[in-house]
C-alpha cells in the first residue's frame, strides 16, 4: 500500500494562445494521503479547475509528473489504463450541462457501469439502484426521469452517483455545490461527508468558499495564477494564515456572525485583481497586490518552504532571500 | 411616510401549463435613507419584486394580480407613462446581476455613461447640464468607483474590462444621477469575494456620502450584514420575517430563517446542518396556507389552513409564523 494516493510534482500547462503563452498551471506539487479532504481554493482564473482536468486526464501536462497509487498517469489520456481512469473520477461544477438531458437517469449511469464492465448486464439494475439510494434518492422514481424534470441539487446527486458507479477511490469535486443554494448545498456536503466515511473516499475539494472548506477539508491549498501560495491543515490554516493573499482572501470572507468576524485577519484589506495569465507579473505573482511586500518581492520568485510540520508557505517575506 | 412601500403585491405568470402564483401577498417597506436587505434562495421571487417596483415586468405571461407599490405615496402600478419614466429617471436605479447583460457591448463606457446623464439632466433650461460638465462629472462618477485611470475607461467597450470593473461602470451608472432610491439585484453574484469585498465597500462608502436609500436583493446573509440596517427573508414569494439585520441574524425566529442560518457554512467550523428537507414548492399549485408548512419541522394544522399575520417576536421584529402567535 503506498503512503499517498495522489501526488502532483511540478505539474505545468501552459495552453498557446494569440495573445501568448497561458501558464494555467506554473509547477505546482502537493501529496494526497488515503482518506485526505484536500481543498484547492482559488479566485476564478487561477488554475484550479485545469488541475482538476489535468489529474483527471482531460489535458495532457505540459511537464511535471502526476502519480496515482504509486503509478505515473501523467501521459496521454488515451494511453491511460482503464483501471485508473475507473479509479479516479470527476464531478463537475454545473449538473446541467454534466448530465446528457436526452438520456434518462437510468441511462446515464448505466454508461459508466457498461464502460468499466461492472457486474453482468443483469446485476447493472440493482447497482443503479444501489448507487441511488446511496446518494437518497428514492431509486424507483427516478431512475426513468430526465435531468430536467428534477432540481439542481438533486441532478448534482446523479452525477455523484454516476462517479461513485465504477467504485473509485480518488474523486475530484470541481466546485460541486457553486451552483446551488446554501440549503441544497448543505444537503450535499453532508452526503459527501458520510460517504468519504462509508467508502473511505479521498476528495480533492475545488471550492472558492473558504468557509465551506473550514467544515468539509481536512487540509487546505491556495492558488493564486496557476502557483499554490500556502497549504495547511484547515485548523492551523485558519487560525494561524501566513501568507498575504490567504489573509487577504480570509478578510474578504462575508460573514453572518460575530464570533466568524473575530476570526478574520483584520489588516490585510483587498485591493485590484487578479492580473491576466498572459503576462504574470515577475518575482512573486503576487506582489502587486500585496500589502507585505518587500523590495526584492519584484524580483524573486518565492519557493515553497515548510515552515511548521505541513504548512507550507511560498512568500519572500516569510524567509526572506537570506533566510528568516 | 415610508419611500417606497409594497402592499400585499399578488403577481402570477400565465404559462402553458397554467397559472404560476408566484407573488403572494409581498411587503416590502424602505424608509428614507435606510438600507434594507431581501434575501431569499433561487425561485423564491426576489428579481420578480424588483421587476414589479421598476415596472419592467414582462406583461404578459407576467400579471399583476392585486396590490400595490407607494412610491412617495403614488402607486407605481397605476403610474402613466410618463410619470413611470420620470420616476426612473429622477428618483430610482438599479444594478443588476450580470454586468455583462446590462452594458450594451455595442457602445463605449463613455457614450452609455453620457446617454444616461444626458436623459436625466442634458439640455437647455435650470439646473441642466452642459456637455461638458456631463463628461466632466462621468469621469467623476467613474473615479468615485475606485476605477483606475476614468479617462481611458470611458473609451473602453465592455469586453475590453473584466467583471468587477464592468460591476464598477454599472456601479457609476446608477450612482452617476442624484436617485432617492438603488434597487441592487444580486451585485456581487458573479464576482470574486475578494473582488466583492472591494466593490461593497466602495458601494457603502458611496451610498453613505449621497444618503441614498437602497433595496439590496441577494442570497448571501455575509452582503446584507455588511451593508444593511433591516432585512427581509422572502420565501415562495411571501416575506417570513423581517427585523434589523443584527437581531435576525443573531436569532431567527421563523423555521426557515433558522433551517437557512444554520445551513450557511460557518468560519468558526462548527459544520453544517442536514439543511432544509424538501424543496420550494411547485407555483403552479403551491401550498395552502402558509407555504412552508410541507417542509416546516413545527408544522400545526392552523398551518395548513390560513396563511399567518406578521407576529411580533422582538423590537422592530416579526415573522409570519403561527408558532409566535400569543
Amino acid at each position: 500500500m503506498p503512503e499517498s494516493i495522489l501526488s502532483v510534482e511540478n505539474l505545468t500547462k501552459c495552453f498557446p494562445t494569440k495573445q501568448g503563452l497561458v501558464r494555467a498551471i506554473d509547477g505546482i506539487s502537493f501529496v494526497m494521503a488515503p482518506g485526505d479532504t484536500l481543498g484547492l481554493v482559488g479566485e476564478s482564473g487561477s488554475g484550479k479547475t485545469t488541475t482538476a482536468q489535468c489529474i483527471v486526464g482531460m489535458y495532457p501536462p505540459t511537464s511535471g509528473d502526476i502519480l496515482f497509487k504509486g503509478e505515473t498517469i501523467g501521459a496521454a489520456f488515451n494511453r491511460r489504463p482503464k483501471h485508473v481512469k475507473g479509479d479516479l473520477r470527476i464531478v463537475f461544477q454545473d449538473p446541467g450541462s454534466s448530465l446528457n438531458p436526452k438520456r434518462t437517469i437510468k441511462q446515464i449511469l448505466s454508461v459508466p457501469l457498461a464502460v468499466h464492465r461492472v457486474g453482468t448486464s443483469r446485476d447493472r439494475l440493482a447497482r443503479m439502484k444501489a448507487l441511488l439510494e446511496m446518494v437518497e434518492l428514492p431509486a424507483d422514481e427516478y431512475l426513468y426521469k430526465y435531468p430536467q424534470a428534477i432540481g439542481g441539487g438533486e441532478k448534482q446527486m446523479v452525477a455523484l452517483a454516476r462517479a461513485l458507479a465504477t467504485n473509485p477511490s480518488l474523486v475530484l469535486l470541481d466546485e460541486p455545490t457553486s451552483a446551488l443554494d446554501v440549503s441544497v448545498q448543505a444537503k450535499i456536503i453532508n452526503l459527501l461527508i458520510r460517504l468519504r466515511r462509508e467508502l473511505n473516499l479521498t476528495y480533492l475539494f475545488i471550492t472558492h468558499d473558504l468557509s465551506l472548506m473550514r467544515n468539509v477539508a481536512s487540509r487546505v491549498a491556495i492558488m493564486y495564477l496557476g502557483k499554490l501560495c500556502e497549504i495547511a491543515p484547515t485548523v492551523e490554516f485558519f487560525e494561524h494564515p501566513v501568507h498575504p493573499y490567504t489573509k487577504m482572501l480570509l478578510s474578504s470572507i462575508p460573514v453572518v456572525s460575530d464570533e466568524e468576524e473575530a476570526l478574520k485577519p483584520h489588516k490585510a484589506i483587498s485591493k485590484g485583481e487578479i492580473p491576466s495569465p498572459v503576462n504574470i507579473p515577475p518575482g512573486c505573482s503576487f506582489h502587486s497586490r500585496c500589502s507585505e511586500r518587500g523590495d526584492f518581492c519584484a524580483e524573486l520568485d518565492p519557493e515553497m518552504r515548510e515552515i511548521a510540520p505541513g504548512h507550507v508557505v511560498r512568500c519572500n517575506q516569510r524567509y526572506g532571500p537570506e533566510g528568516e | 411616510m415610508a419611500l417606497l412601500e409594497v402592499k400585499d403585491l399578488c403577481v402570477g405568470y400565465r404559462i402553458f401549463e397554467g397559472h404560476l402564483r408566484v407573488l403572494n401577498r409581498a411587503r416590502l417597506e424602505v424608509d428614507s435613507g435606510e438600507r434594507v436587505g431581501l434575501v431569499g434562495e433561487t425561485g423564491c421571487g426576489k428579481t420578480t419584486t424588483v421587476k414589479s417596483i421598476l415596472r419592467v415586468l414582462p406583461i404578459p405571461p407576467a400579471e399583476v394580480a392585486s396590490g400595490e407599490i407607494l412610491y412617495r405615496g403614488a402607486d407605481i402600478l397605476r403610474m402613466s407613462h410618463r410619470g413611470i419614466r420620470d420616476l426612473r429617471r429622477r428618483e430610482m436605479t438599479a444594478i443588476f446581476q450580470d454586468p455583462l447583460q446590462s452594458l450594451n457591448p455595442m457602445f463605449t463606457v463613455g457614450t452609455q455613461l453620457r446617454d444616461i446623464l444626458k436623459d436625466s439632466m442634458g439640455g437647455r433650461g435650470r439646473g441642466r447640464l452642459s456637455r461638458r460638465e456631463i463628461e466632466a462629472r462621468c469621469i467623476a462618477a467613474l473615479h468615485e468607483t475606485g476605477m483606475p485611470d476614468p479617462e481611458r475607461i470611458m473609451h473602453n467597450y465592455p469586453s475590453q474590462l473584466s467583471g468587477g470593473m464592468r460591476q464598477r461602470v454599472c456601479i457609476a451608472e446608477a450612482l452617476s444621477r442624484e436617485a432617492q432610491l438603488l434597487l441592487a439585484d444580486e451585485p456581487t453574484t458573479n464576482l470574486d469575494v475578494t473582488i466583492q469585498d472591494q466593490i461593497l465597500r466602495k458601494l457603502d462608502e458611496l451610498v453613505d456620502e449621497k444618503g441614498t436609500s437602497v433595496l439590496i436583493i441577494t442570497h448571501s446573509m455575509g452582503v446584507v450584514r455588511d451593508l444593511t440596517q433591516r432585512m427581509y427573508i422572502m420565501y415562495a414569494g411571501t416575506m417570513v420575517e423581517t427585523g434589523r439585520t443584527k437581531d435576525l441574524l443573531a436569532a431567527p425566529r421563523h423555521p426557515y430563517t433558522q433551517g437557512l442560518m444554520e445551513s450557511v457554512p460557518r468560519l468558526t467550523g462548527v459544520g453544517i446542518s442536514d439543511g432544509i428537507p424538501g424543496r420550494i414548492p411547485n407555483y403552479l399549485d403551491p401550498p395552502s396556507g402558509c407555504r412552508f408548512h410541507p417542509r416546516c419541522i413545527h408544522v400545526m394544522p392552523v398551518c395548513k389552513e390560513t396563511v399567518p399575520e406578521f407576529f411580533s417576536v422582538g423590537e422592530g421584529h416579526v415573522a409570519a409564523c403561527y408558532l409566535y402567535r400569543s
